[in-house]
């Protein structure tokens, strides 16, 4: 029993980050109709400029806020510079431009800081005694503290597109940019601030992982998240923010409970089951499990 | 001075332009229609002076020469119901009118705005939180045009307003444009096919030809002379 | 009446239709031949010339012809067909272990392998093209990634048959060449790079038929607008989920032949998402959808990283390919081989002999002759000045 919740506990923590990454996504698609494939590396290379600053003497937490700072610069950016010209060719060019992004960032990485596995402060207390029990299960700080961030950040997110004139654009952009614009919309604000937003989430998203993460920060590290994240957003149809927290949170303990219970499939295939659910899904559902929409425009 | 003036506006989609130096002016307070046969340009004219397509030529709203940018013309006081309505389908009626005030600040003139054309169109406030892509067509060109209004325009461009619509719905519709002209002095530019229709709101008509204005003349003009009446107009 | 009215229309000038080509080569006429003759002569040359090098540089040449040969399976689906694949590295990856398997625990022959890697090659593609049944543009991108990433996985969960992460040797034993051939164990490499070049001419010979065939027209048509194509009676299921199986079997056939190529397996090496991502690296930089692209793109892939470890070591080449695959969508979004053919144009046009534009320079002296008994086609459509 005890060690039933304990797994269900390390499945939601890592799940919750899975959802945080494909919450980037969904704002991302939402705004501009693509997949960023550069996400996960785009997060890690924001983490990792948070590890280096932790190494000058910066507090964790100034770290964690020049992560987010940056991925919100670089998310714009790309958008503004990287996507927004050759969007009007085709999804293929968007998608190349990704995965050029994709290698050239991980090098990037391996150039800058090398590619030994770094140890990433937690921004909360993760010492051996900062827990609390729950039924016999340890809940440990960062834990407790990525919890928290996930919460936070779906009622920020949601309130922004609820409740302001900007999320308001953003979904009017979303939903048809042709007449948004002609509203008076200014589309490429919008679309620039959605990438930026979703990059800033994504570095926050970069520096909670590392330091749950078993192998720590490596070059590697972000790929994983971003696979599990995709499948995320994907389950629940890349559109809703709903749809990609429950799909993360489901990934995260359906990968903990498979690695506990089916070894068979657990450790070297962990990926593998959690992608072949995600694929079963989409031949049901095409749209995913969430997906409100038809997304192909024709 | 008039309100809106082109002079020589080209534009078309790629290579090719479909207006070849259009001249017309709108004064202010005025309705101003512009009629033509299908492919004459006239969609092309109401895209190019909102901004959705490059164009080459003098365009100026209130002396002041209008930006390419969509959302900068709105803000310059020029606003397009575009054809097909552009309802913002997955938004609820009230946000697809909060979007239309994306140009605006106040507040409390947006929320005034948001009641008067809920009382001037009744319907959409009985429907305010449903999806816009829920209306019937009628619905939606009222939505489209109240969203348009939202921006407090000088000028209003319409383009072909009655497409797909009842004759009854398309009445009502029309004679709302015209009491908005009345009452708040907006100035409108409508493309429209139903020429009878349109010259009965008509003060000044726009008759398009591939790509060039043939005629300019008040409604009675149009009226009145047999040739150009049976020859483009067809009654 | 403010009359403009009486003006005169003045209709719009007629507008150019593209400038005329300074030669036209009818198809399948002697002069066309000629230089299809001559083109081949010379690729024989070539080699033959090739075959005289070092064996270091001729097995940097078998890894470009191998790298072709899966470059040119992406681009029937990726190029021709639009279904955007980051998972062929799984196919590259399935026929090698086909062939490392076969050889190493079953004692088979390497080279009566390769049908079998290619076999099964066709039914993964077929599997995987599938989903693209019901899941379009970017989903389908996502399972191609997803089928991309579980391969290695797959791989060290089969340890017992794959060898799982520490690897598959085949030893050189194993790879002899055939005897009739008269080539020594120490110069396989010879032998290969003669099994490549012929496979890589073979694939690209079905590539160019398949391609001007019917099935090459509908898969274009399902890329350039699936509905419209299902409207005209395209299948589209069937040329989605066939093109997937045909072009995993390619990329499988240079997975076998890289097998043999490298004669050591590893899940992490050769066979993971940044396999995929050289292979549409090739793909876009030698130009989609046109024949002798991957060629280009494997030359291009091949010896990119050699160039940029002259200027900076490690990472630098992957910072070059990212860098590289941005500039391109960018500044030569058809590929090399796109761009050339383009340029070429404007001194040569090849035509089908049917082709109406014939008829008109006929009558030039000095034209090419009117095919007897043609009757001048139907009149190129002429929708450009519709507006949307």
């Amino acid at each position: 029993m005890d060690l039933l919740l304990e797994r269900l506990v390390s499945g939601l923590t890592n799940g919750s980050v899975y959802a945080l990454l494909a919450l980037a996504l969904v704002v991302v698609f939402r705004g501009s109709g693509t997949i960023n494939f550069a996400q996960g590396e785009l997060a890690l290379f924001t983490t990792f400029v948070a590890w280096w600053l932790t190494t000058l003497g910066s507090p964790v937490w100034l770290a964690v806020l020049a992560s987010i700072a940056l991925g919100f610069v670089l998310g714009a950016g790309i958008e503004r510079l990287l996507v927004r010209p050759v969007q009007r060719k085709n999804d293929t060019a968007v998608l190349i431009v990704a995965l050029g992004l994709f290698t050239g960032l991980n090098a990037l990485d391996a150039l800058l800081f090398g590619t030994e596995t770094k140890v990433m402060p937690s921004p909360f207390p993760n010492g051996l005694d900062d827990y609390v029990s729950l039924g016999g299960a340890r809940l440990y700080g960062d834990a407790l503290g990525v919890w928290v961030v996930l919460v936070v950040l779906v009622g920020l997110v949601s309130l922004l597109f609820r409740r302001t004139r900007v999320g308001l654009h953003m979904r009017a952009v979303a939903d048809n940019p042709e007449s948004a614009a002609l509203a008076g919309v200014p589309t490429s604000r919008v679309l620039a601030l959605g990438w930026g937003l979703s990059g800033a989430i994504g570095g926050l998203a970069g520096v909670l992982v590392t330091p749950l993460a078993p192998q720590q920060l490596s070059l590697t590290t972000m790929f994983t998240v971003f696979i599990a994240a995709s499948a995320a957003a994907l389950f629940g149809g890349l559109d809703s923010l709903g749809g990609a927290i429950v799909g993360g949170l489901v990934i995260g303990v359906l990968e903990a409970l498979v690695t506990g219970y089916v070894p068979a499939l657990g450790g070297a295939m962990q990926q593998t089951t959690v992608l072949v659910v995600i694929v079963l899904i989409l031949l049901v559902r095409p749209t995913g499990l969430f997906g409100s929409r038809r997304l192909e425009r024709v | 001075m008039s309100l809106l003036e082109v002079r020589g506006l080209r534009a078309g989609y790629g290579a090719a332009d479909v207006l070849h130096g259009i001249d017309l002016t709108v004064d202010e307070g005025e309705v101003a229609v512009v009629l033509g046969a299908n492919g004459a340009g006239k969609t092309t004219t109401m895209k190019a002076l909102a901004g959705m397509l490059p164009r080459r030529g003098e365009v100026r709203l209130g002396g002041a020469e209008l930006g390419t940018r969509p959302d900068r013309v709105v803000a310059a006081g020029m606003s397009l119901v575009p054809q097909g309505r552009g309802t913002l389908a997955t938004l609820s009626v009230l946000d697809n009118l909060h979007v239309g005030a994306a140009t605006r600040k106040d507040r409390k003139g947006i929320a005034e705005d948001v009641e008067r054309w809920f009382d001037t169109f009744p319907v959409l406030r009985e429907r305010s939180g449903q999806s816009a892509g829920l209306l019937s067509g009628g619905e939606q060109q009222m939505l489209a045009v109240a969203r348009a209004l939202m921006s407090r325009p000088q000028l209003l461009l319409c383009d072909e307003p009655s497409l797909g619509l009842a004759p009854i719905v398309v009445q009502g519709l029309f004679a709302t444009l015209g009491a908005i002209n009345a009452e708040q002095g907006t100035a409108l530019l409508v493309v429209e096919q139903n020429a009878e229709l349109a010259l009965d709101l008509a003060h000044r008509v726009h008759l398009l030809e591939v790509g060039e204005v043939a005629a300019t003349g008040t409604a009675e003009d149009f009226r009145r002379d047999d040739a150009v009446r049976r020859a483009y107009l067809g009654f | 009446m403010t009359a403009v009215a009486d003006r005169p229309t003045t209709t719009p000038a007629p507008r150019g239709r593209p400038v005329a080509p300074g030669r036209v080569l009818v198809r399948g006429s002697a002069a066309h031949r000629g230089l299809q003759v001559a083109g081949l002569l010379l690729v024989v040359a070539l080699l033959v010339w090739a075959s005289t090098w070092p064996l270091f540089r001729m097995g940097q040449l078998t890894n470009v012809f191998v790298l072709a040969i899966a470059i040119a399976g992406l681009n029937l689906v990726t190029g021709y067909t639009g279904l955007l694949s980051i998972g062929h590295s799984a196919f590259f990856g399935l026929g090698a272990y086909t062939t490392g398997v076969l050889v190493v625990q079953y004692g088979f022959d390497a080279m009566l392998t390769v049908p079998v890697a290619i076999g099964f090659c066709f039914v993964a593609g077929l599997l995987v093209g599938l989903p693209s049944l019901r899941i379009h543009g970017l989903y389908l991108a996502l399972v191609t990634l997803a089928v991309g990433v579980a391969f290695p996985e797959l791989v060290r969960r089969f340890d017992d048959l794959t060898g799982g992460a520490a690897g598959l040797v085949i030893r050189a034993r194993l790879l002899t060449p055939p005897e009739w051939t008269g080539i020594s164990r120490a110069q396989r490499g010879i032998w290969l790079f003669w099994v490549s070049a012929i496979a890589l001419v073979l694939v690209l010979l079905l590539v160019r038929n398949l391609t001007r065939s019917r099935a090459g027209l509908a898969m274009r048509a399902v890329r350039d607008h699936e509905l419209a194509a299902a409207a005209q009676g395209v299948h589209v299921a069937r040329v989605k989920i066939l093109t997937f199986g045909l072009s995993a079997a390619i990329t499988g056939l240079a997975g076998a032949l890289f097998a043999m190529y490298v004669g050591a397996l590893a899940p992490d090496g050769s066979f993971t998402l940044l396999k995929s991502i050289e292979l549409v690296t090739g793909l876009v930089l030698g130009g989609a959808a046109t024949l002798l692209g991957p060629v280009v793109g494997a030359v291009a892939v091949v010896f990119l990283p050699y160039l940029t470890s002259l200027v900076a070591p490690g990472p630098v080449s992957g910072i070059a390919f990212g860098v590289l695959l941005i500039a391109l969508v960018f500044l030569m979004p058809e590929g090399v081989v796109g761009r050339a053919q383009i340029a070429l144009r404007r001194v040569v046009t090849v035509v089908d002999a049917d082709h109406p534009a014939l008829a008109r320079t006929a009558r030039d002296p000095g034209g090419p002759p009117e095919p007897d008994g043609q009757q001048p086609g139907p009149p190129p459509s002429t929708d450009e000045d519709q507006p949307r």
